[in-house]
């Protein structure tokens, strides 16, 4: 007879072995990568440069400014997505007909490849001919340069991202709305609650877990955003809507870098850690809170 | 308020359509806006036509399908069985971990692996690392439907004296269909979509999938006003999606939350 954790870890070991090799080898490759110098100069060969990509990156102007962009793009974006994902889901959790097909049409923008609909969007934005300089004309504005203006870009990729995916955050915290017992609510009703005063009182402290890990999904999804702007604006105009994983990129396959590439990977990893473990420390307080 | 909602889900897309089905100068604003099918023959027979790109993402699409459920599976079975223990709590931290991860930090050491495998350019290869992906929340939500299932099942079919392999097929998998249908589409879903690692592996135009092969006519300027070829290549791209949305709805609604929320 074979012990039966022998066995659970063979059923186990194809799947975390794919995982490993998927997930932890890049990882530890760019860390290695990182301490390494391999460009076209030394013929893509990796030759141990110490620190050196390091200091680079700390005195590297466009690695700043990326960063930067990268952060102020996911504070806006996640904090709108929320607010509104909240709205949607509330809207979604009221029962109603054709609820159903309420929820599959307001799922779809998330479900679409997001370069496809970043197409999309592109023409939308687009100066003069988009749909909404159209609108701006038939008001009797100027049309305005949504996608050409280096000052307002980002306000326009920040849209587009909160329209593919707020229905994703509604549809966690729909889940969070699902699991708050009737019975509680009936019974602030009966006390005399109005709507706004269930909300503050009983639903938004039950859904505090939901919103936490929709925050920390949309947090880690955002600061590595790549595919959206590199078709909406391929990270133009002038480079002020460029993410660190675009930098990453083309450190690596434009400059063939690949040593200062990882650097950024490295750093943009890094720059993840943080929310995950301020997560992991309000993991801690949160059901102590709301029991 | 829901016809409000439903105009800002819907308008991108439905003013897509309208885009696709104008002429170029209709665009512009130079000629009549007359109806015309014109976008669509011109991606579909464009290099590579678009129907190639939308077969190899497919074929990709369902080989990670079907990859993800027989890894996932019985990693699920085993580690529902270790729920309470150390070693259940350590990999279901580490699948959370990797679910959240974003993707596109790997794309260099994948780009290393692919070359010196030789595997660059290869769609079955590409199944892989989509595997891997899908993998976390594939195995999470279907730990959260095996523990949903009453304890004592399994201990009679036991007592029957099914061994494991009968016990899944005739007794666990028919039970376990609502969750192997939400793992299915979710993980077709995210494959039919990525993009940063089909863009370093495939160069072979003739291997795009679809979102390679749009970020590509993005960066083309074979069309001399390309929107409404654009348009079109979206309305196609978007199609099985939007039949796959509708409908399994209700799976991907219970998969994204059972897998994110109780796993």
């Amino acid at each position: 007879m074979i012990p039966l954790l022998a066995v659970d870890l063979l059923l186990m070991l194809p799947a975390l072995l794919l995982l490993g090799v998927v997930f932890l080898l890049p990882l530890l490759r760019d860390a290695w990568l990182s301490l390494h110098a391999s460009t076209v100069v030394t013929g893509l060969m990796a030759v141990p440069n110490g620190a050196a990509n390091w200091w680079r990156l700390f005195d590297d102007a466009r690695f700043r400014q990326d960063a930067f962009q990268t952060v102020r793009f996911t504070g806006v974006s996640v904090a709108l997505e929320l607010v509104l994902g909240l709205g949607l889901a509330l809207l979604l959790h009221r029962p109603g007909r054709g609820r159903a097909l309420l929820r599959a049409l307001v799922l779809l923008p998330w479900a679409l490849p997001t370069t496809v609909m970043a197409l999309g969007w592109r023409w939308i934005l687009n100066d003069p001919h988009g749909p909404l300089n159209g609108l701006l004309q038939a008001v009797g504005l100027p049309t305005f340069g949504f996608l050409t203006t280096p000052s307002t870009t980002w306000l326009a990729v920040v849209v587009a991202d909160v329209w593919k995916t707020t229905p994703f955050v509604a549809l966690l915290l729909l889940a969070g709305l699902q699991s708050i017992p009737v019975d509680l609510v009936e019974a602030l009703q009966l006390e005399g609650a109005g709507r706004l005063t269930i909300l503050r009182r009983l639903t938004l402290p039950l859904l505090a877990p939901w919103i936490a890990l929709a925050l920390l999904f949309r947090i880690a999804q955002s600061l590595g955003v790549f595919d959206l702007i590199q078709v909406l604006t391929g990270g133009g105009p002038a480079g002020s809507t460029e993410s660190l994983a675009m930098y990453a990129y083309r450190q690596s396959l434009r400059f063939l870098d690949f040593g200062y590439g990882a650097t950024v990977l490295m750093a943009t990893f890094l720059l993840l850690l943080l929310p995950g473990v301020i997560w992991l420390l309000l993991q801690n307080r949160l059901p102590r809170r709301t029991a | 308020m829901r016809a409000l909602v439903l105009l800002w889900s819907l308008g991108p897309l439905l003013w897509q359509l309208r885009t696709s089905l104008l002429p170029p100068d209709a665009l512009v604003g130079q000629g009549p806006t007359a109806w015309t099918l014109e976008n669509y023959r011109l991606v579909l027979s464009g290099d590579p036509p678009l129907w190639a790109s939308l077969r190899n993402s497919g074929l990709v699409g369902l080989g990670t399908t079907l990859l993800t459920l027989s890894l996932a599976l019985p990693c699920a079975y085993a580690l529902q069985r270790h729920r309470a223990g150390l070693l259940g709590w350590g990999v279901g931290a580490v699948l959370l971990a990797a679910s959240l991860f974003p993707t596109v930090l790997l794309f260099l050491g994948l780009l290393e692996m692919a070359r010196s495998l030789h595997l660059a350019n290869s769609l079955t290869a590409l199944c892989l690392p989509y595997t891997a992906l899908a993998l976390p929340l594939a195995i999470l939500i279907l730990r959260a439907a095996i523990a949903a299932l009453p304890p004592e099942l399994e201990d009679a079919a036991r007592l029957e004296g099914l061994a494991l392999g009968q016990r899944l097929r005739s007794v666990l998998l028919p039970l376990l269909a609502p969750a192997l249908a939400s793992t299915a589409i979710l993980t077709f879903l995210a494959s039919w979509n990525e993009y940063p690692i089909a863009l370093t592996w495939i160069s072979r135009v003739d291997r795009l999938t679809l979102p390679t092969a749009m970020a590509r006519l993005a960066g083309s300027s074979v069309f001399t006003v390309p929107y409404g070829a654009f348009a079109a290549a979206t309305v196609l791209g978007s199609l099985p999606l939007l039949l796959l949305v509708l409908v399994a709805q209700r799976w991907i609604i219970s998969g994204l939350t059972q897998g994110a929320v109780k796993g």
